[in-house]
């Protein structure tokens, strides 16, 4: 059954924003507190016209914001069992390949691999709560990262607000959670089988981990599932809708695309690289304040164009493989295709070459607990 | 009559040193920066250097002990006649930013701190009520206590009550570049201040710093005005030269505003030169 959308997740002006004009274009840009209609008007093919406009706008605004600093990551895969069935993912139950988890000697081999390249922000993944990697687990490897880096976060299956509180005790302080899709219709034709299939579960985990005292929760969608500028007017009215009711806590956005990978699903809506930079452009101009995160799937070429032009926090020398930092030869295929190969220190020197500072600090820590300069 | 709670003219060799005092240390410049946001620290040091601050704040979730190169403390360490104010910002409540502050003293050496409590991490805007706390806890406990805070001339005088070495109102949002919008507040914390007012945060231009000393503020902060202009180090001077200018125009006293009160005749008050019973 398809479920509903909830009533504050409201796609309007989505589709008739489509149909707007130069003049739609030229207010959203004038316009002092932008929301989805604004948004939806520098979606438009009326914008097209107006790309390095709204190029040079995003800049403006990601440098008064955030400065000259794009913000450093990196993920760490600790397993990949799965029960779901997602129809675009490299995890999925049913697509045959080596099934880990990192135990935990060889989580702290990894997060000590990640600590040489200089990380201090590290987001741990696994797939859906299995008897493999459940809850217990990933609570132990967020006390173990939480030991060594700054700052900690989990993109894992949703939990209870209970869960959410017990793994920020544990020091994590982020939690990312992509809807994937807001569109139920296609969410539900996608998410074949699995826990996920739960569409409000999912939709409704965001806020669980704010209340619990998350200090940000990573939002986003996976472009190329559904009509993007559906999931876009969504994803701004999710963002809204938080930030409405758990005001302490910080949003990021995230813009992952489908390419190619291990189930070679074909994106029924593909994102062409034009289109995501004008999505980024849109979002930054109509949220000055949110960080906007681009990972390693995307080409070096588009990444390097893209820092700073609305973007404030990268991924770089990323594996989406368990066990890809330390190992020689990762037993496991990736989640996805890394689209950037290079290493850190050749990406921070790209950064510096366009003016931009590569910050890997970000401690989170300091607010923990006095001793926790030891670990600078 | 000019307010001076942290200025004292003073002659000495026959030149008039304008200094203030904060917490006991006495100061020059008038001009305060932040760290964040450069491109890259030889930038930072350079506009730091252009400014001619004397006071310089730190972000502690950019501080460690181990030195790295993108760590703040080491090019600034380089420095001389700096004093370091680290601040606590990224803290969402009063424990959080003592904890930070406890851990900035330990690291930096410094008995300044700036209070900085922002638990939503999108505006920024100052948490009045645990900015009280955590100043009230670490004013006790010795710190030099410089809160930021909202432009609240209430809040101005309950965190003078308890401790605090001067008071940081913003001029607008952070990182907003919105300039002196609090202008009406900052008057009334102003008129009743007994330590020193620094404008911190919202600056965009130095037209503005200039209008802030002008008003009687006793220093500016800036940080993002400098570091995402188009070359940092020339803002950072220029920032210095209109903070001098500003400063200078308060000392010397602006004229009177407007036009208008000439009159020749005085239909209103003629009675009163008509003698009475």
């Amino acid at each position: 059954m398809t479920p509903r959308m909830p009533a504050w997740l409201d796609p309007s002006p989505w589709p008739d924003g489509r149909r707007a004009t130069p003049a739609d274009v030229e207010r959203a840009l004038a316009c002092d507190d932008p929301d989805p209609r604004e948004l939806a008007a520098l979606l438009s093919p009326a914008a097209h016209p107006f790309m390095e406009i709204m190029a040079q706008r995003a800049r403006a605004l990601t440098r008064r914001h955030f400065g000259r600093i794009i913000s450093m990551y990196a993920p760490l895969y600790l397993a990949n069992y799965c029960t779901n069935g997602c129809a675009y993912c490299g995890f999925a139950s049913d697509r045959v390949q080596p099934r880990r988890r990192l135990e935990l000697p060889e989580a702290e081999e990894e997060m000590a691999a990640l600590k040489e390249m200089g990380f201090e922000e590290v987001l741990l993944l696994t797939g859906e709560r299995t008897s493999h990697a459940g809850f217990d687990y990933l609570l132990e490897c967020v006390s173990l990262a939480a030991q060594r880096f700054h700052a900690v976060g989990i993109e894992a299956f949703p939990m209870t607000t209970r869960e959410y509180a017990l793994l920020a005790e544990a020091g994590c302080s982020g939690v990312t959670l992509y809807q994937e899709t807001y569109d139920p219709r296609r969410y539900d034709l996608l998410h074949r089988w699995g826990p996920k299939k739960d569409y409000l579960d999912r939709l409704d985990a965001p806020a669980r981990a704010m209340e619990a005292g998350m200090r940000t929760v990573g939002l986003g969608v996976l472009l190329g599932l559904s009509d993007p500028v559906f999931d876009a007017v969504c994803l701004l009215r999710h963002a809204g809708h938080l930030r409405r009711i758990h005001w302490k806590s910080g949003i990021t956005l995230s813009f992952p695309r489908l390419r190619p990978q291990a189930g070679n699903f074909a994106a029924m809506f593909p994102v062409d690289e034009a289109w995501l930079a004008r999505l980024v452009f849109a979002v930054r101009i109509v949220l000055p304040d949110v960080p906007l995160l681009l990972s390693t799937r995307e080409r070096p070429e588009f990444r390097d164009g893209m820092a700073g032009l609305g973007i404030s926090k990268m991924s770089a020398g990323s594996r989406t493989s368990v066990g890809g930092y330390g190992e020689a030869e990762p037993a496991t295929e990736g989640q996805f295709q890394v689209g950037d190969t290079r290493s850190v220190p050749e990406f921070c020197s790209m950064l510096r070459s366009r003016g931009l500072e590569p910050v890997f600090r970000n401690r989170d820590s300091v607010f923990r607990d006095a001793e926790a300069g030891g670990h600078g | 009559m000019k307010r001076e709670p942290g200025g004292e003219g003073m002659e000495r060799q026959g030149k008039v040193q304008d200094e203030w005092t904060v917490g006991g240390h006495r100061f020059s410049s008038r001009l305060l920066m932040g760290t964040g946001k450069f491109q890259d620290a030889e930038t930072m040091v350079g506009a730091v250097l252009a400014s001619g601050a004397q006071i310089v704040t730190v972000a502690l979730r950019r501080v460690g002990r181990i030195p790295r190169e993108d760590d703040m403390l080491g090019p600034l360490g380089e420095l001389k006649e700096i004093t370091l104010m680290p601040n606590t910002s990224g803290a969402r409540n009063a424990s959080e930013a003592i904890r930070a502050a406890r851990l900035g003293r330990e690291l930096c050496g410094s008995p300044f701190v700036k209070v900085e409590i922002h638990p939503n991490p999108h505006h920024l805007m100052p948490d009045p009520i645990e900015t009280f706390e955590a100043a009230r806890v670490l004013a006790a406990e010795g710190f030099v206590v410089m809160p930021y805070m909202p432009a609240d001339p209430v809040l101005a005088k309950r965190l003078e009550d308890v401790g605090c070495a001067s008071l940081m109102p913003l001029g607008s949002a952070i990182g907003s570049g919105n300039g002196l919008a609090t202008a009406g507040m900052l008057r009334l914390i102003l008129r009743d201040a007994r330590i020193p007012v620094i404008v911190d945060a919202g600056l965009r231009s130095p037209s503005e710093a200039a209008a802030a000393l002008e008003m009687g503020c006793d220093a500016v902060l800036v940080n993002s005005a400098v570091a995402a202009s188009g070359d940092p180090v020339a803002m950072a001077a220029a920032f210095a030269q209109a903070v001098g200018a500003g400063r200078n125009a308060h000392r010397a006293g602006l004229m009177p505003r407007g036009g208008g009160t000439a009159l020749a005749t005085s239909p209103l008050t003629a009675f009163l030169s008509v003698e009475g019973p």
